[in-house]
């Protein structure tokens, strides 16, 4: 439904800092602002603009588009869709991965905007996809629609919201104002719809917490991205490429308050499509020792998003995972973070040779793996990492198939001055497949990457 | 109207007559609870390719335990099983008994102080399809693949530890393809549907 090509969203993820919070001290106000008070609940009106945002859809695309599978929904398909049920569906990668997400982000939003937390948001992702599914389209509706589009859409959805909070800014005035709200529409349209008809939009008060994520980083690389199928022998792609890191919050710096008050986000863009995002958000975290402590451990529980479309692969899913996530002080200003984390895969797309059914060329299935990162760090600034990750897939629709998935890789950032540095990136992928019915394949597909970047940052105990 | 079905209905009857002296009566759970039940089912299996769906009575049943995340929302995990011993891929086959189990985490939801709940959930299916051919051992063809259940149900309360739950839910499970003695199924989403009556301790 919604095109990949969103250079906007790298504009946006990447202006986050320069259109965003001035750094507190600088942040003058007239007067001391009222404390921040939680917004009056609006469980009704929230499922009244799920409902609203389907109609609206619909429409838009019956009308504008002349889109049969919306023209043609009605009681007739109603009927039938009910009667017989789910079914897997044929749509293209990125309309599956990422256009649907984005759109159970527009549900999920209609919680958060209307005072809801991020647990009694997730029902309304649900209830739009599934009355979306069921009557929003003349197709049967498709389970892995409906997988994406609430899973996705409730991490998609709270990340967005919580960056559309931070660049928004209750205090402000006059263009700087505007230009900030503008700024949120894309990630956050229902929010931006419903403070435009709340008057908050020019409303002077207290931001909310999720304003100030307490602790961030965010590196922008420009550069390009070198890319090899070991299938097609001396073939190596290169193309300009755009990165974009944002680390919201520090899990060990932290304690853990709500979901996603802690979350890293990784975008990646190349030739006006997004080659990548990834994300992972903080459902849970216990801490393990106390915040004095030289070493810092935590267990924790993220959700996942995934999404990788570049010209040699395709992988994404929904995930849950659950680990150890730790610093470990080295000398100086210096530590070391680890992060030991097994998951469960809900639903993972990838594709391989064979996979796929109809017109669509990619598996859909569950599964599990693994995820080990070492990072060494100054002052909560990333310069070297060094990550490997494996993950297991079972198809459940598409070739009858098991996946096995490797991602490992480093990237070193050598700062320069002013926040400016230079980066090296590699990246390994590895696939392979077992057939019930065919020989096994196994692919691999090398990355290399070289940026120019800039790095912004605050720690709350650098303030 | 099958025994279990009647059943069913006359217990959930009771139940909802005992429902108006129980609201009076604190209705969620709090610490380690568990509940067990069952009742009559309905399975629509859906394939890759297949003119229409398959659509078949039984019986379910699951466990299902947990723990309080907060005053109204429980976290635990629930095993559900479906039976059904006469399942057919077409109209008039009944020569398979179909199996499906899930194990899944799930979260209850109790948006009011009554005892109504809301519930969702996400893990592990399988479904066995089992035939027996004359002559001939069982043939059994199995899939492993990912489930999900949304329910709604109603906490009745007998005393303060125990309660009457009223269920109605649905499981899909996603399991694959089905190998079956003279074809091959795909991509199968069975899809149970089930209204039971739970023995809960909280």
């Amino acid at each position: 439904m919604l095109p990949p090509r969103v250079p906007w969203l790298v504009a946006l993820v990447a202006g986050w800092r320069l259109v965003s919070p001035a750094p507190i001290a600088a942040q003058v106000p007239d007067s001391t602002p009222p404390a921040w008070t939680a917004p009056p609940q609006r469980p009704w009106v929230a499922v009244a603009e799920v409902a609203a945002v389907n109609v609206l859809v619909n429409r838009i695309d019956a009308w504008a588009l002349q889109a049969d599978w919306a023209i043609g929904a009605g009681t007739n398909s109603w009927k039938t869709n009910l009667r017989l049920g789910w079914e897997w569906d044929e749509d293209q990668f990125a309309t599956n991965m990422f256009s649907h997400p984005y759109h159970g982000g527009l549900y999920f939003n209609t919680g958060r905007s209307n005072g809801l937390d991020y647990w009694e948001s997730a029902p309304l992702a649900f209830l739009g996809s599934w009355t979306w599914e069921y009557f929003g389209e003349s197709y049967r509706p498709s389970l892995n629609d409906f997988f994406m589009t609430s899973f996705g859409g409730i991490a998609l959805g709270e990340m967005f919201h919580r960056v559309a909070a931070s660049i928004r800014d209750n205090q402000a005035r006059g263009g700087a104002r505007n230009w900030r709200e503008i700024a949120a529409v894309p990630l956050d349209p229902v929010g931006a719809f419903n403070r435009l008809i709340r008057g908050e939009w020019s409303e002077r008060g207290p931001n909310p917490p999720e304003h100030d994520p307490g602790a961030f980083v965010l590196r922008v690389h420009a550069g390009a991205q070198l890319l090899a199928d070991s299938s097609t022998a001396d073939t190596v792609r290169s193309a300009p490429s755009v990165l974009v890191d944002l680390r919201y919050g520090d899990a060990l710096i932290q304690p853990h308050r709500s979901p996603f008050d802690v979350f890293a986000v990784r975008l990646q863009t190349s030739a006006g499509t997004i080659n990548q995002l990834r994300a992972s958000g903080r459902l849970f975290g216990k801490d393990l020792n106390g915040p004095t402590a030289r070493h810092r451990h935590q267990f924790g529980v993220n959700q996942r998003y995934d999404f990788v479309k570049n010209p040699a692969y395709q992988f994404g899913g929904q995930s849950v995972e659950a680990g150890l996530h730790s610093r470990w002080h080295l000398r100086g200003s210096f530590s070391l973070r680890t992060q030991v984390f097994v998951d469960a895969i809900l639903l993972a797309a990838l594709d391989a040779p064979s996979s796929g059914v109809g017109e669509r060329i990619y598996d859909f299935g569950p599964g599990a793996g693994s995820r080990l990162e070492f990072a060494l760090e100054r002052r909560g600034i990333t310069y070297v990492t060094l990550y490997g990750r494996n993950e297991f897939v079972h198809t459940v629709s598409g070739a009858s198939a098991d996946h096995i998935v490797n991602i490992s890789g480093l990237e070193i950032t050598v700062p320069i001055a002013w926040g400016l540095g230079v980066a090296l990136h590699t990246e390994y992928y590895t696939r392979t497949s077992r057939y019930s019915d065919k020989p096994d394949e196994m692919r691999e597909f090398p990355e290399a990457r070289i940026y120019l970047t800039w790095t912004s940052a605050s720690r709350p105990e650098a303030r | 109207m099958s025994r279990v079905a009647r059943t069913t209905a006359a217990v959930a009857l009771a139940v909802v007559a005992l429902a108006g002296r129980a609201a009076a009566q604190r209705p969620h759970r709090s610490g380690l609870w568990f509940e067990l039940g069952g009742g009559p089912a309905a399975v629509r299996v859906a394939c890759a390719g297949c003119a229409d769906v398959s659509f078949e009575a039984g019986s379910g049943g699951y466990l299902r335990l947990g723990g309080v995340l907060s005053d109204r929302v429980l976290l635990g995990v629930e095993t559900f099983g479906f039976d059904d011993e006469t399942f057919g891929f077409s109209a008039g086959d009944t020569a398979f008994v179909a199996e499906t189990g899930t194990v899944a985490a799930v979260v209850l939801w109790f948006p009011w102080r009554s005892g109504a709940f809301l519930k969702g959930g996400v893990g592990i299916a399988e479904g066995s399809f089992t035939t027996t051919p004359t002559p001939g051992s069982p043939v059994i063809a199995e899939g492993v693949g990912v489930g999900l259940t949304f329910g709604l149900g109603y906490d009745v309360a007998i005393s303060r530890k125990f309660a009457i739950t009223v269920n109605a839910a649905a499981f899909i499970t996603a399991i694959g393809d089905l190998v079956l003695p003279t074809s091959t199924v795909d991509d199968v989403i069975a899809t149970m549907y089930v209204v039971s009556i739970g023995f809960t301790v909280r």
